[in-house]
């Protein structure tokens, strides 16, 4: 317990600093939304200029950009990659974090378990991402509220909001794999923002090539919001795909910690 | 009872260093010298004991217990300080010391107070802003404020004055007296021999001796070299116990190992400008050791 509370204290100010930065986004580009929902057709026309693999990499949907959710899911789209590089970051400097600094020696010396330094740092982090998410779901909320023209499915809203969690665990879990995998990570923003931005980019070119099986490569694609929108839930198959990385993941790191020598 | 069982622990990082079937006993209540030169293995020793790294062969208990396998139990009643101190920069000392106490189920307050007041240490300053020495010191408190029951000290007086130096010793011989096991690392013989009852010296991986310092003592050289008014009779010096002996117009030096009363003898009878008696590094010791394997 006193390993989380010193955790979830050293995470404190990075926590608000990103939660405010997430919801500020969202108030941005929210903010712009009633302007494009006014002139909805001339919006739609200047899209179409777009060529169409364009539109589709950026997010684009020219049928529901006028709409809160189809607008939301455009958005989305550069919230869940902050959002990721967030999480990678909380990952990936969890245990090396201890090495860098050589507190690890004073850490586990300490009448602790591996495991459970382990848990305790991975519930702070977690715990740092919920508390993201509720100023960030919580902002997005309103805005959509205030800018909206009609009425929209708000468990749709809630559960593409929802999936940025998701993600966000899937990429702390991948971030803590990575970091036990290579265990001397001289950078690790160099690190997390090279993983995210390579998963983004896959995603991006899948969309453009409209290939379905590059949407088992990347997160990104994991949680469709058209599906979403359309179905109030999520993909059956793509949600499972994102619970067994997590959990292979953490396996694999609770593993390899616990056998791991921890050199000066 | 045997504090620390050490039976022929290995540890091979590749091909490189390590330390090769390594066996010895700490008794309760004993002050333990481990010595040898950087690199020989003491850190990795204690690292395993402390299950921060994994031995490949062998096996050490604490308390009767396996260090591996009982480690988190175990680690209640060790201190350790390690030999280079870094910890959560960004926080106050007093923080970082309750942090620490916070591990313990026992209030730490008074026993961390006493210990900064003996050790003069500001426990209101940022651990950034601390010098090598208070560092240090931050160490010491971390390691000693819960009252272990083992101590075990990785090359813990660099940095530390020899006025600190001298108000540590007397800290651990006090810990000593309540019933304090102590394993002492180092490589500067002197302090060792100071404080210790037994010594494992320790070279390339290997046990290459383990006595007690008493008996170390006699059996070790020390360093003459003397100069004379008149050049001497070459022989004057080859009495029992003398070895290397060279003459210089006036100017002799040898190692003596035995009574130094005969030597001391010897010196008194002639007229003698200088002196002087140096003991042997530990280099020496190893030679010495070296020697006796051949």
């Amino acid at each position: 317990m006193n390993i989380f509370i010193y955790e979830w204290k050293s995470y404190r100010k990075s926590t608000l600093i990103w939660s405010l930065s997430l919801a500020g986004l969202t108030i941005l580009l929210f903010s712009m939304f009633p302007a494009i929902a006014k002139d909805a057709e001339e919006f739609k026309r200047v899209l179409q200029g777009f060529p169409e693999p364009v539109r589709k990499a950026i997010g684009l949907e020219i049928d529901s950009i006028a709409t809160i959710l189809g607008f939301y899911s455009y958005v989305f789209l550069y919230v869940s990659l902050c959002g990721s590089i967030q999480a990678m970051n909380l990952g990936s400097s969890l245990l090396t974090k201890e090495i860098r600094e050589k507190t690890a020696d004073f850490l586990l010396t300490k009448p602790v378990t591996r495991k459970q330094v382990l848990t305790s740092k991975l519930l702070a982090a977690v715990v740092s991402l919920i508390l993201t998410n509720i100023i960030f779901v919580t902002a997005a909320n309103m805005m959509a509220s205030i800018v909206k023209t009609e009425s929209y499915s708000i468990s749709a809203f809630i559960l593409i909001s929802v999936s940025l969690f998701l993600l966000q665990l899937i990429f702390l879990a991948i971030g803590v794999l990575v970091s036990v995998i290579v265990p001397r990570i001289k950078s690790v923003l160099s690190v997390s923002l090279g993983t995210v931005f390579g998963f983004f980019m896959v995603g991006i070119f899948g969309s453009a090539a409209g290939d379905e099986a590059m949407r088992y490569i990347t997160p990104f694609k994991y949680f469709d919001p058209a599906y979403i929108t359309n179905n109030s839930a999520y993909e059956p198959a793509f949600f499972t795909l994102g619970a067994g990385i997590i959990l292979a993941s953490i396996s694999v790191v609770y593993y390899v910690y616990s056998k791991r020598d921890i050199s000066i | 009872m045997s504090v620390i069982e050490i039976s022929n622990l290995t540890k091979t990082y590749g091909k490189a260093r390590g330390i090769n079937n390594i066996s010895f006993t700490v008794e309760e209540g004993e002050i333990f010298g481990f010595i040898g030169p950087n690199g020989a293995g003491k850190s990795t020793t204690i690292r395993t004991l402390l299950g921060l790294i994994y031995p490949t062969g062998g096996s050490a208990k604490i308390f009767g217990k396996d260090c591996i396998k009982y480690g988190s139990e175990i680690k209640k009643e060790i201190g350790y300080l390690p030999s280079e101190v870094f910890y959560y920069e960004n926080m106050k000392v007093l923080d970082l010391l309750k942090y620490s106490a916070s591990f313990y189920k026992k209030d730490c307050s008074k026993r961390m107070h006493e210990l900064a007041d003996i050790l003069d240490l500001d426990l209101s300053k940022k651990i950034d802003d601390l010098s090598l020495g208070n560092r240090k010191k931050v160490g010491i408190i971390q390691g000693l404020l819960h009252e272990p029951k083992l101590i075990i000290l990785d090359e813990p007086t660099s940095g530390l004055d020899p006025l600190m130096q001298q108000k540590f010793f007397d800290l651990l011989t006090e810990e000593n007296k309540k019933g304090a096991t102590i394993l002492f690392s180092s490589h500067i013989l002197s302090e060792v021999q100071k404080l210790c009852d037994r010594v494992a010296i320790i070279k390339e991986g290997e046990i290459v001796t383990l006595e007690k310092i008493s008996t170390l003592k006699e059996s070790t050289y020390k360093k003459f070299k003397i100069e004379t008014a008149v050049s001497l009779d070459k022989e004057y010096f080859q009495i029992k116990g003398v070895n290397d002996l060279e003459e210089d117009r006036g100017t002799a030096t040898f190692l003596f190992k035995g009574n130094v009363n005969s030597i001391m003898k010897k010196i008194a009878a002639i007229d003698i400008v200088n002196i002087w008696i140096d003991e042997p590094d530990l280099e020496e010791i190893f030679m010495h050791y070296y020697e006796k394997e051949d």
